[in-house]
C-alpha cells in the first residue's frame, strides 16, 4: 500500500532539467524525507505531485489513483512560499480555504474551532491575518494544511523560519498525524531533523535521485566505520593518520570516517594524552555525512530561480 | 464549479465590504452631480453690487441712450437699484485722447471708477468713414472697456448687449429704418433634428449623441477600473505568497475565472447602484428642464440596452483576461505600469475615435473599427446607438469578439499558470511565448 508512487517523472524548463526520471514510492503511514541541496528539484517534484506543474513525462499515483484535481482534497500541502490573505479575518480565511478543500458548513466550523483552540488562536478568530504576529501566522498556516483531515500531508521545508516553539508544535502535529495512519512527506536540507523523524528518505541532487530507501538500512549500508569525537585542544594531527579517509571538523566536535576495516581502538590509543577527549563513539555515519559525500558539498543554487526558466 | 463559486464569493465579499467600495459607490454619483451642479449654483450666487462706470463718448451720441438702456429692469440689481451708474467724461477741448485715457486710468486704479468705456468717434459711422479712420492708422472702431478686472464675462456680456442694442438701433434709425421690423426680419429659424425609426418620428437634438457617448464611456470605465482591480488582486496573491496555497486546492484557471467573475459581479453591483441613482436623478431633474430646452430626451430602443449588456460583458471578459495575465507576470504594481500600457492604448484609441464614429457611423473605417475585436465593445456599441448597422455586421462582430475572448482566455490562462509561481525579474516576451508551450 503506497500513499504516493512516482514513476519516472521528468520536467524541463527550456533546456534546463528541473527533475529527471525521478521515481519513488512512499508507503502509507510513514514519514518520508525528500532531501537535497537548494535547487535540486524538491519543490518542482512536490508541485508536480500537487498537480500545480504538469510533468513532461512519467506518472504520479496518489493514494492508489492517478493524480487529478479531485485528489487535491485528500492532500494537505504546506508550500515553501507560505502566505495567507493579509486582509481577511482569520475565521473567514479558514472557512474559505476549507471550502476549497471540500469541507463546508457545520463540519468546517467544528474543525476550525477545534484547531484554533488547539493552537491557542481562538481569541484571534475575528482579527485580520495581518494583525497576527509572525509565529501566530505560522500556526494558522499549519491549520490551513491539516484542517480537512488529509490522508497525505506534503510539507515543503516545513521548519524553515520557524521559532523553536513552533518547530516543536509542528513536529508534535506531524507525529500525531503519523499515529493516525496519515502519510507525511516533507522536503528539507536540514539533516538532523530527518534523522529524528523520517522512516524513509530520498536524496535528490541536480534533478536526479541519488539515494532512496529506508533510513536505517541506508545507514547500515555505510557501515560502522565512523567516529564521533567531542574534544578540546588541537586535533589537526589526526588528518595525517593513514586509516583516516575523511574528516568533518567543527572545532570541538569531529566526525571521522575511517577506511574499511580500520581499527577503531588503535585510533583511540593514538589520541589519548594528545587532546582532551569528552566523548569517543563508534557509529554509523550521520545523514549529514552521507549527504555531503553524495552531493559533494556543491551545487548550492537558489531554488526559486530554478522553478521556471 | 463549487470551488469557482467559493472564489467568486470571496472576491465579491472582500471588495464590497471595503470602505473604498462603499464610499466610491455612494460618493461617485454625488461627485458627478456636484461637478455638474455646483458651478451653476456658485455662478448664480455671485454678489452683484452697484458700480460706477465712466463713459467717454467721443461720438457724443451714445451716452444718453446707453444711460437709459441701463436703467431698464433687466440691468437692475435684485433690490431695484441701478447696477451701473454712468458718469460722463468729456474730451477736453484741446487735449488728446491719450491724455483723457491717462486721467481715466488713474481713476480706475484709485477705485474712483470700477471701469470706463471709451466709445470711438465714428462708432455710428458708415463703412467708408470707419475704414478711413482705420487707414489713417489711428485706433480701430471698437469700444474699449478698461478696468482692473476684466474676467467677469457675465458683466462684459450684459454691457456688450446694452451697447450693441443702442448702437444698432441708432444706426438703423439714421438710415430711416424701423428697428422693430428689422429685428423681426432677421429672426433666425432653427434646424430641428428629427430621428425617424420604424416606430416613427422623434425629435432628437442631442439625445442620441449623449446616450451613445455615455454608453461607450461606461464600458470603457468598467473595463479600466475593474481590470485594474483584477490585476491588483493577482499581484496581491503573488506578493503575499498565498497563491500556492490556493493552487494546492484548485487549477490556476479556476482561480483566474473565479476572480474575473467575482470582480465582474462587484462591477455590476456598483453600476446597478449608479443606474438607480441616475434614473432617480433624471426623473427628478425632468421637472427642472424648462419646456423647449435645447436637450430633448430621446427614447432609447430596448435593443440598445440588450446589446449594451452583451458588449459590456464580452468587453469586460476580453480585457479582464489581459489584466489577469499582466498581474501574473509582475511582482508589484509599479512593475505592472509598463506592461499595462498596450492594454490602456487599445482602450483609449476608441475613445479618440468616438466623435468620428458618431458623425459617420456607416463609413468604411467605422465598420472596420467596429469589427476589430479589441475595439468592438466600444465602437460597435456606439454604432448601434447612433444608427443600427445591418445585423450581419453586428453578428460578425460578436462572433469575432467571442472567438477573441476564448483565445485570450486560453492564452492568459497559460501565462497566468506559469506567471503566478514566478518571482524575480519580469520575463521577456520570448520567455512568455515559451511558457505558452509548456505542458
Amino acid at each position: 500500500m503506497y500513499a504516493l508512487e512516482i514513476e519516472s517523472i521528468t520536467k524541463r524548463f527550456g533546456d534546463f532539467y528541473a527533475v529527471k526520471k525521478l521515481s519513488l514510492k512512499i508507503p502509507k503511514g510513514t514519514v518520508y524525507g525528500l532531501l537535497g541541496p537548494n535547487g535540486a528539484g524538491k519543490t518542482t517534484t512536490i508541485r508536480m505531485v500537487m498537480n500545480i506543474i504538469i510533468p513532461d513525462e512519467g506518472s504520479i499515483k496518489v493514494l492508489e489513483r492517478s493524480m487529478d484535481e479531485e485528489m487535491k482534497e485528500r492532500i494537505g500541502y504546506l508550500p515553501e512560499d507560505r502566505g495567507l490573505y493579509p486582509k481577511m479575518k482569520v475565521g473567514e480565511l479558514l472557512v474559505f480555504l476549507a471550502e476549497l478543500k471540500g469541507l463546508t458548513g457545520a463540519n468546517a466550523r467544528k474543525e476550525i474551532d477545534f484547531w484554533l483552540e488547539r493552537f491557542d488562536l481562538s481569541a484571534w478568530k475575528m482579527k485580520k491575518v495581518e494583525e497576527l504576529s509572525r509565529g501566530m501566522q505560522q500556526k494558522l498556516q499549519f491549520i490551513v494544511t491539516v484542517i480537512h483531515q488529509p490522508e497525505l500531508i506534503i510539507l515543503d521545508e516545513p521548519f524553515g523560519g520557524l521559532d523553536p516553539v513552533n518547530t516543536k508544535l509542528l513536529k508534535d502535529v506531524m507525529l500525531e498525524m503519523k499515529r493516525k495512519g496519515r502519510t507525511i512527506v516533507f522536503s528539507t536540507h536540514r539533516m538532523e531533523q530527518v534523522e529524528m523523524i523520517c522512516d524513509n528518505i530520498c536524496l535528490i541532487n541536480k534533478a536526479e535521485r541519488v539515494l532512496e530507501g529506508n533510513l536505517s538500512q541506508i545507514k547500515k549500508r555505510y557501515g560502522k566505520n565512523t567516529i564521533v569525537l567531542n574534544y578540546d585542544g588541537d586535533a589537526s594531527f589526526i588528518r595525517s593518520f593513514p586509516e583516516v579517509e575523511k574528516i568533518d571538523d567543527y572545532g570541538k566536535f569531529m566526525e571521522i570516517k575511517l577506511k574499511e576495516r580500520s581499527d577503531t581502538q588503535a585510533l583511540l590509543q593514538n589520541l589519548v594524552g594528545k587532546i582532551s577527549i569528552n566523548k569517543y563513539e563508534v557509529k554509523e555515519p550521520s545523514l549529514n555525512a552521507i549527504f555531503i559525500e553524495k552531493v559533494g558539498g556543491k551545487g548550492v543554487e537558489d531554488e526559486k530561480d530554478t522553478v521556471s526558466h | 464549479m463549487r470551488k469557482i463559486l467559493s472564489v467568486i464569493k470571496r472576491e465579491y465579499i472582500q471588495i464590497v465590504r471595503t470602505k473604498g467600495f462603499i464610499i466610491g459607490t455612494i460618493l461617485g454619483p454625488v461627485l458627478m452631480a456636484a461637478i455638474l451642479v455646483v458651478p451653476i449654483v456658485v455662478a448664480s450666487m455671485t454678489v452683484e453690487k452697484q458700480e460706477t462706470i465712466g463713459v467717454a463718448d467721443l461720438s457724443r451720441e451714445i451716452f444718453l441712450d446707453l444711460d437709459k438702456k441701463l436703467g431698464e429692469k433687466e440691468y437692475m440689481l435684485k433690490d431695484g437699484f441701478r447696477r451701473y451708474v454712468l458718469k460722463k467724461f468729456e474730451r477736453p477741448p484741446v487735449g488728446s485722447i491719450d491724455e483723457l485715457k491717462k486721467e481715466l486710468n488713474a481713476k480706475v486704479l484709485n477705485k474712483e471708477l470700477s471701469a470706463y468705456i471709451l466709445i470711438p468717434e465714428h462708432v455710428l459711422g458708415d463703412e467708408a468713414a470707419v475704414s478711413a479712420v482705420q487707414e489713417a492708422g489711428s485706433r480701430d472702431n471698437d469700444v474699449e472697456y478698461v478696468s482692473q478686472h476684466t474676467s467677469d464675462f457675465e458683466k462684459l456680456g450684459s454691457l456688450n448687449n446694452a451697447l450693441n442694442s443702442v448702437i444698432i438701433e441708432k444706426r438703423l434709425k439714421r438710415e430711416g429704418l424701423d428697428p422693430e421690423k428689422i429685428s423681426q426680419f432677421i429672426q433666425r429659424v432653427r434646424l430641428k433634428p428629427i430621428k425617424v425609426t420604424k416606430k416613427g418620428e422623434e425629435e432628437d437634438t442631442m439625445g442620441t449623441f449623449m446616450v451613445s457617448y455615455f454608453l461607450a464611456l461606461i464600458i470603457y470605465m468598467a473595463i479600466f477600473i475593474y481590470g485594474s482591480v483584477i490585476m491588483r488582486g493577482v499581484i496581491e496573491e503573488k506578493s503575499s505568497r498565498v497563491i500556492e496555497v490556493i493552487l494546492s486546492s484548485m487549477r490556476p484557471f479556476q482561480l483566474m475565472l473565479g476572480k474575473i467573475l467575482g470582480i465582474g459581479a462587484v462591477g455590476l453591483t456598483q453600476f446597478s447602484v449608479w443606474a438607480v441613482f441616475g434614473l432617480a436623478a433624471t426623473s427628478y431633474s425632468k421637472s427642472f428642464i424648462p419646456a423647449g430646452a435645447e436637450i430633448s430626451l430621446v427614447s432609447i430602443p430596448t435593443y440598445v440596452f440588450i446589446y449594451f449588456v452583451v458588449f459590456f460583458i464580452l468587453g469586460y471578459f476580453l480585457y479582464a483576461t489581459f489584466y489577469a495575465a499582466v498581474g501574473s507576470l509582475v511582482n508589484s504594481e509599479k512593475e505592472a505600469q509598463q506592461l499595462v500600457m498596450p492594454i490602456t492604448m487599445f482602450l483609449i484609441l476608441p475613445l479618440l475615435l468616438l466623435i468620428f464614429v458618431i458623425r459617420s457611423p456607416d463609413s468604411g473605417l467605422s465598420v472596420f473599427l467596429s469589427l476589430f475585436p479589441l475595439f468592438t465593445p466600444i465602437i460597435m456599441m456606439l454604432r448601434i446607438a447612433v444608427l443600427l448597422p445591418p445585423f450581419v455586421q453586428i453578428g460578425a462582430s460578436i462572433v469575432l469578439l467571442i472567438l477573441t475572448v476564448l483565445l485570450m482566455t486560453w492564452l492568459a490562462a497559460k501565462i497566468y499558470r506559469v506567471g503566478v509561481l514566478m518571482y524575480g525579474k519580469p520575463p521577456k516576451f520570448a520567455e512568455i511565448v515559451r511558457w505558452i508551450r509548456y505542458k
